[in-house]
């Protein structure tokens, strides 16, 4: 068992990351001397709104995007809710459909339910069994009725990448409205909202070593959405309520080093992250690798087992001092069945399986080898009492 | 050191003080303990006014594992505990029987299944807060009669025994609230105890069958009280709602109280009748299993019908493959199909089975 902290291994950066030091060192004068309300005359308001300016600034240069065009959220999920709910309650008479895909974060996935329960139409783009969604069935969906297209550019479970760009074209074509969940994008694979074909994104603070509460979501100019909340005339009315100028300024500057980094950092997890799938493809010749046949980002590894359930397995991780994940948990921090898995048509007793190991800043090359030895060895160990898994062990050698 | 030398036991934490002080008592005797709350059921995340089922409980079991220092996780184990014991809770129901599910809880879903956990995690034993000791190997009851709960346990592999541990067994429940505040477990010491069945909102069993089965059918549509006689004597609302033994709901008018001594399925006739009538000499029961080597055909036993009813003295006359009958030195009341018979040698459980239905005439023992 684990005793101090430097025994335990974080592998779930897809769930959050922890605050960088440049950061917190950024954020810190926001939450002492320089409080002020950025909506106030006096010289404390000047000051902070200064710095909201700023970050708001700092936020579109590493989108390619112009400052009037970032409006900052609570997190990914109210970007999301903001996108989707703004565009279509703007758009709805004209245009009362929405084309998403089935495996959405729930942030989207629920957002698109409740355009339904609004009274208007969801339609659910096809997911390929290789993990990406199917754009030439986007092509088909989109059309004259559809108010705004949400696509995830990058799959918070798999790590699969989306022709965003691509998909966002047949949008633009037929005057819909392109929107992307890109949480799990931002910082990994390469965004210029200056060319690519993309009105509306979502951007979250905490994957990227900002902090839990602090998001953002670019609206392109010209693009009308209606507001999810009611109140003050804080960034144009979009997202009432007074600024969090100190997470503001915390996510401008994570984002900037994030896209500062992006290449080398990618290099160095996508070497790391093969190393330990390899290692356990090596050792567990039946582990499924979901989305290995597509585009990845290189910090996300999805890995089933059959024949282990993952929630035995991350038990069995955790308490080894190694802490991943499974695709998705309810409130309680029970493992729930992944839809993302579903909707690329694997089968239940493997998607029961999957393991999510996520990679990032704490990820070191002497890490990631403790985990190549030790996650096939726990696999092996629970194969032991497994006697379904004998039988099919037994089976693969007749 | 933290880790624990007496090895690794996977404790199965409800959020309430029993099985809270459990984990309490084997980090102190030097275990290397791992909490884990099975969560068995939810009503619904579509519903979203209301929280995520049983989230206090298992946030109440998280914190009293973060207190004591050791690990917790929650387990689904929605759909085998659906199909295990919701499912058959349903059935017995629908079948005029009253099941427990909580002994099919304990049969298959914390000592089967919860042990496949704790294989995964290499754990060498399982604990509870079950008021119930095992002494060399063999269940025993516990040591406080008023919260005894070796009724519930009969169904257990024997082979699980040997590396169950049920600490709070020793204790009587003011001992238990006591070290739940001596351990510093403020979020559950003073926790009321619940007597419902976990999945059956407000005790309403009758919604769950009809969640299930639909409101339509028979277990829930009218039918007639009669007497033994076949006599018809009114007319009830759906049988499921009715247990042999049962009082409250019956028509009145007549000289002595009157009890449900019998409920007919097929007919949905709910028989009722003066206490005589519920008196049963022998008692039929299947799905046996033993936790000690199976007793012989005329051996003298201890049994009991239902929880906390004091043991009656019987003799098995018969044992054909699971299924058992005995006779009992004095009649006993209200012997319910679907509840469970327990077999003991005083404290010492020897084992059990469902109950199938009461004999009026003292059976006797077969040549």
């Amino acid at each position: 068992m684990p005793q101090t902290a430097s025994d335990f291994i974080y592998l779930d950066h897809a769930a959050t990351t922890p605050v960088r030091r440049e950061v917190l060192d950024a954020m810190l004068p926001f939450l002492g001397d320089r409080f002020g309300n950025p909506s106030s005359m006096h010289r404390w308001g000047r000051e902070a709104r200064v710095a909201l300016d700023e970050a708001r600034e700092r936020v579109a240069a590493t989108l390619g995007a112009r400052t009037d065009e970032i409006c900052f959220t609570s997190g990914g999920t109210e970007a999301d809710n903001l996108a989707i709910l703004g565009a279509w309650h703007r758009r709805r008479e004209e245009r009362p459909a929405v084309v998403t895909s089935p495996f959405e974060h729930k942030a989207v996935l629920a957002t698109a339910h409740q355009v339904a329960r609004e009274g208007g139409e969801e339609r659910l783009v096809r997911v390929t069994p290789e993990g990406t969604v199917d754009a030439e069935d986007a092509e088909r969906l989109i059309d004259e009725a559809v108010a705004v297209v949400s696509i995830m550019w990058v799959n918070n479970e798999i790590g699969t990448i989306q022709d965003v760009p691509r998909i966002g074209a047949a949008a633009r074509a037929r005057g819909a409205l392109m929107h992307t969940d890109a949480v799990q994008a931002f910082g990994k694979v390469a965004i210029d909202l200056a060319a690519q074909p993309i009105d509306l994104l979502s951007i979250s603070g905490h994957k990227i070593g900002a902090p839990k509460g602090i998001g953002a979501i670019f609206v392109r100019r010209g693009v009308q959405i209606e507001p999810l909340f009611h109140g003050g005339s804080q960034d144009r009315g979009r997202r009432p309520g007074t600024e969090n100028v100190a997470f503001a300024v915390g996510l401008a500057t994570a984002a900037e080093l994030a896209v500062r980094d992006r290449e080398k950092e990618q290099a160095r997890l996508r070497a790391l992250r093969d190393e330990l799938e390899l290692a356990v493809l090596a050792a567990v010749p039946d582990a499924v690798i979901h989305g290995n046949g597509a585009p990845r980002v290189a910090h996300i590894s999805s890995i089933s087992v059959p024949g282990i359930d993952a929630e035995s397995l991350l038990m069995a991780l955790d308490l080894e001092g190694i802490a991943a994940s499974a695709g998705s948990a309810c409130q309680s921090g029970s493992v729930t069945p992944s839809h993302v898995l579903a909707a690329m048509g694997v089968r239940p007793e493997i998607a029961t399986a999957a393991v999510r190991m996520s990679l990032g800043s704490l990820s070191t090359p002497e890490a990631i080898r403790h985990v190549a030895e030790r996650f096939p060895a726990l696999v092996l160990k629970a194969r032991d009492f497994s006697g379904l898994a004998a039988e099919s062990a037994a089976l693969s050698l007749a | 050191m933290a880790g624990g030398s007496k090895g690794r036991v996977l404790v199965a934490m409800s959020g309430g003080v029993d099985s809270s002080v459990t984990a309490g008592l084997l980090v102190e005797q030097g275990y290397d303990v791992v909490g884990v709350t099975m969560k068995l059921f939810c009503h619904g995340d579509d519903v979203p006014d209301r929280p995520c089922c049983s989230l206090d409980s298992i946030n109440d079991a998280r914190r009293v594992c973060d207190t004591l220092g050791v690990p917790h996780y929650v387990l689904n184990m929605e759909s085998a505990f659906g199909r295990d014991v919701v499912d058959d809770f349903v059935r017995e129901y629908a079948r005029g029987r009253t099941p427990i599910p909580c002994v099919r809880c304990n049969t298959f879903t914390k000592f089967r299944d919860l042990v496949h956990k704790a294989d995964a995690i290499g754990a060498r034993w399982v604990a509870t807060g079950h008021y119930a000791r095992v002494l060399d190997g063999r269940l025993h009851r516990g040591l406080d009669p008023a919260k005894d709960q070796s009724y519930f346990l009969w169904g257990i592999d024997r082979a699980v025994l040997s590396r169950l541990l049920l600490p709070v067994g020793a204790l009587t429940k003011p001992e238990t609230r006591a070290r739940a505040r001596s351990m510093g477990l403020r979020v559950v010491a003073e926790k009321v105890e619940s007597q419902d069945i976990c999945f059956v909102p407000h005790g309403d069993h009758a919604r769950v069958v009809a969640a299930r089965l639909g409101s339509d059918a028979p277990a829930l549509a009218r039918g007639n009280f009669v007497r033994a006689d076949g006599s018809v004597v009114g007319q009830h609302d759906g049988f499921v709602r009715y247990t042999v033994g049962q009082r409250r709901g019956l028509p009145g008018g007549f000289a002595e109280p009157m009890f449900v001594t019998e409920i007919r399925a097929a007919t949905r006739e709910v028989v009722i009748g003066p206490r005589a009538e519920l008196l049963g000499r022998g008692v039929v029961a299947r799905e046996l299993r033993w936790l000690v080597d199976a007793p012989l055909v005329g051996e003298h036993v201890e049994i009991q019908v239902r929880h906390r009813s004091t043991p009656a003295p019987a003799e098995i006359v018969r044992m054909d493959g699971d299924e058992i009958e005995l006779a009992l030195d004095e009649p006993v009341a209200a012997i319910a199909p679907g509840q469970s018979l327990v077999l003991y040698r005083g404290d010492l459980v020897l084992g059990g089975g469902v109950i199938e239905g009461a004999r009026r005439a003292l059976p006797v023992l077969a040549a």
